[in-house]
């Protein structure tokens, strides 16, 4: 897969990435940002939260474990859903067990995907959830 | 990685501050100062140098009291060499007024290390959640008030800015929020809210503020609902300490910026 073949689809799309491995986290957020979203990463599930008191989203990226305890990117889950957003979710962890997997998708998910994982499989993951979204 | 951002938040240089002047909405064309209002920041080049977005984080982490310190002593720290006549406007939620039992201490000592009377302090209540323990409320404000502090209500006619809000803080000012001040001019029920709050005001013996003007035809709706005072884009956006000095000697920038600077006055 070329990955300029689907930049097109995701100018100017808003996208939050949250990912407490800034090793990883940098990196996708530059990605995003050279095909021309607007990309905005958080490393804490809090940061996350109150980025999304403010702004909107039409995808969020999302670790499982944010803080080295637990699942906190279950509860980011949750919360988004809660407040009814329709924004596409996409976990993206190196906890994905098929339990966890349901968790994430009963909680709200759209997709999972497990680390480590090539950049151009979340992209093109990512692509397709953008372009589903309202 | 757990509370690296916190701790950059509450580093020393972690808060910027800058200052919005509240003005008389002269209607000679003046805009005499009436105060400076304290606004922070966070951290440059996080996502929490938004203000909003540093505000939510802090709710989040259950922060607010200690960060309401924070600001307390950053905004004192950068407001503390403005000339004697300049009054400052200090940002406080009202949970801490009712949490934190020694904070009204805490401003008063920070204050007095910098050289500032109480009388030239306004502390603005914000996100005023209603206190369950409105005694501690109470005792904080007349702590306060007893130091020369006086006392805004922030967001009024928002959230919980409501009457029995009103009616435990006594405010000295009213600030009305942008929601009722953006668009006024062409909106009859808007005009009918803002007269409704300038005569809360003045029954209470109040100044109104009318936030978030930025429009000419905003400033005259508000003029015209008999609101005294104005604070906006349309006359001095926030400005660093220094560059507000500027400002002031410059005396030649565009528009009201410039009319601002011929006079200030205490409220």
């Amino acid at each position: 897969m070329r990955l300029h073949d689907s930049a097109p689809a995701v100018a100017a799309k808003r996208v939050l990435i949250v990912d407490d491995e800034k090793s990883l986290l940098v990196p996708l957020v530059h990605y995003f940002q050279r095909v021309g979203c607007v990309a905005v990463g958080a490393q804490e599930r809090e940061e996350a939260e109150a980025l999304l008191d403010h702004q909107e989203f039409d995808l969020i990226v999302v670790d499982l474990a944010l803080s080295g305890y637990g699942l906190e990117g279950l509860d980011l889950i949750q919360t988004i859903r809660q407040r009814g957003r329709t924004t596409a979710v996409l976990v993206l962890s190196g906890l994905v067990t098929p339990e966890i997997e349901a968790e994430s998708l009963r909680r709200g998910a759209d997709a999972v995907l497990t680390k480590p994982q090539p950049l151009a499989e979340v992209v093109a993951l990512a692509n397709r959830l953008m372009r589903v979204t309202p | 990685m757990k509370g690296s951002l916190l701790d950059r938040v509450f580093a020393p240089d972690g808060i910027s501050v800058r200052f919005q002047p509240v003005v008389e909405a002269g209607a000679d064309g003046t805009f005499p100062w009436c105060y400076v209002e304290g606004l922070v920041s966070g951290p440059a080049g996080t996502n929490l140098a938004s203000a909003d977005v540093l505000f939510s984080y802090i709710r989040r982490k259950r922060e607010t009291t200690r960060m309401d310190r924070a600001c307390v002593a950053a905004v004192l720290a950068a407001g503390s060499t403005f000339p004697l006549d300049v009054v400052i406007g200090l940002n406080v939620n009202a949970a801490t007024l009712t949490s934190d039992a020694g904070f009204a201490d805490f401003l008063k000592s920070t204050a007095a290390r910098h050289g500032l009377a109480g009388s030239r302090l306004i502390v603005e209540i914000v996100e005023h959640t209603l206190p369950t323990e409105t005694r501690a409320f109470r005792d904080a404000l007349t702590a306060l008030r007893a130091a020369g502090v006086r006392v805004a209500l922030d967001d009024v006619g928002c959230a919980y800015s409501n009457y029995r809000m009103i009616l435990e803080a006594c405010p000295d000012f009213f600030k009305v929020d942008r929601y009722f001040v953006t668009g006024a001019h062409a909106d009859p029920l808007r005009m009918e809210v803002l007269r409704s709050i300038a005569a809360l005001g003045q029954t209470f013996g109040a100044r109104v503020v009318a936030e978030g003007v930025e429009s000419e035809a905003d400033l005259a709706a508000v003029r015209a609902a008999g609101i005294g005072l104005v604070q906006g884009f349309l006359v001095v956006r926030p400005l660093s300490r220094q560059a507000l000095d500027d400002v002031r000697r410059a005396g030649t920038s565009a528009g009201v910026a410039t009319a601002i600077n011929k006079e200030k006055t205490r409220c």
